[in-house]
């Protein structure tokens, strides 16, 4: 099969749904070809958006932005939208893709990532290729620091059962229930942690104190 | 202060906005507005104002004078239209990096204590209902995000509609 691996997240490197997709690489690597594709750093070409639409599988991996797609993947895929129905058109039938995606939010909640999911799904109906499945990590900015943790241990242990079985899903192009969960790491020590050695330390970095954080324009 | 963004063309939205009262700013697509980069920037570099400079980087700082927030979009799957979605990815710093609790959710504390009415005409001849379900939870959830003092979300089959709407 081939497989297109779409980097939705905004960030040029050292992006969360980059990690995701590096995680779930060797379950699904074997027998497939994969393709990775950054629209992030520039937008993707003619030909690439032609190579999108004789996939079969699309996994899309990013993050839930103000509850939604972040907008230069969004505009991705209307223009792709328009790709496919284009080649639908000439084809005289459907393209036989199955869509899968791996969306991953900054709050604690992974079921906050319900409203792209959603509207992910409005986007194959209208596009006319198969909704596979989702799955929804929270408290998503964890996964940077948790690279040497075996996904289905310690805090990624939801998430290593739901890469698991999207991957199975992959292999097989069928459709399941999506999965949205929280870390497998209590809520307190996640805030505790995100507050004091994530938003609190990179403002120290720039030279900033917590009062600099809290100003009004 | 009222505040519209929208994604109609110049030449669409020309008219629209005179013989209001108070004071109003709009932000529309003017081909130079760049995406968010996911620096978090605005809330530890420059907090409050977004480190793209492209004249779209004082969104928040808008947020925070407006009284009434008017969103018009194209409904597309039930979601805005790239640019809006680009110009509410450029606005986070309305609030801020810290979390709280509420109602058993985590969301981000607000910077100002402020609050503004939000109405969002979404426009489209061929909208589903599902789209439009899916629609109305997302300004909801937006509205809970940003502190909204309300939320109000319409739909409409032409412009005419919304210029009516709005005036």
């Amino acid at each position: 099969m081939n497989i297109a691996m779409i980097n939705g997240s905004p960030k040029p490197v050292n992006s969360n749904s980059g990690i995701l997709l590096k995680m779930l690489e060797p379950l699904i690597r074997t027998g497939n070809e994969l393709t990775y594709y950054n629209p992030n750093k520039r937008p993707l070409t003619p030909a690439q958006y032609s190579e999108l639409c004789r996939m079969d599988v699309l996994v899309i991996a990013f993050p839930l932005y103000v509850d939604a797609i972040p907008s230069h993947l969004f505009r991705l895929l209307a223009t792709l939208e328009e790709y496919l129905k284009s080649e639908q058109e000439q084809e005289q039938e459907e393209q036989d893709i199955y869509v899968y995606a791996m969306i991953n939010n900054g709050f604690y909640e992974g079921s906050q990532n319900h409203i792209a999911l959603d509207i992910l799904k409005h986007w194959c109906t209208r596009t006319g290729v198969h909704f596979g499945q989702a799955l929804g990590q929270g408290a998503g900015e964890m996964l940077g620091s948790l690279e040497k943790v075996p996904p289905g241990k310690g805090p990624l242990k939801n998430l290593g059962k739901a890469m698991h079985s999207m991957a199975a899903n992959i292999q097989s192009r069928s459709a399941d229930d999506s999965m949205l969960f929280s870390p497998n790491f209590p809520r307190f020590a996640w805030k505790f942690a995100a507050t004091h050695s994530f938003w609190n330390a990179t403002a120290k970095k720039n030279g900033l104190k917590r009062k600099d954080i809290l100003r009004r324009l | 202060m009222r505040m519209i963004v929208h994604d109609l063309q110049e030449q669409e939205f020309a008219g629209w906005a005179e013989g209001g009262q108070g004071e109003l700013t709009v932000i529309s697509d003017n081909g130079t507005i760049r995406q968010c980069m996911g620096c978090f920037g605005c809330w530890t570099r420059t907090p409050g104002a977004c480190v793209i400079r492209d004249g779209y980087n004082n969104l928040g700082e808008l947020f925070s004078k407006s009284d009434e927030l008017i969103i018009i979009s194209k409904c597309m799957y039930g979601s805005y239209s790239p640019f809006v979605l680009n110009v509410l990815n450029r606005s986070i710093s309305y609030v801020l990096p810290y979390f709280v609790t509420k109602n058993g959710e985590t969301h981000h504390r607000n910077r100002y204590d402020h609050q503004f009415e939000l109405s969002v005409h979404f426009y489209g001849d061929d909208i589903t209902e599902a789209e439009k379900d899916t629609a109305r939870s997302l300004v909801a959830a937006n509205s809970l995000n940003l502190y909204s003092a309300g939320n109000h979300v319409y739909f409409h089959d032409s412009l005419h509609s919304i210029k009516e709407a709005i005036q």
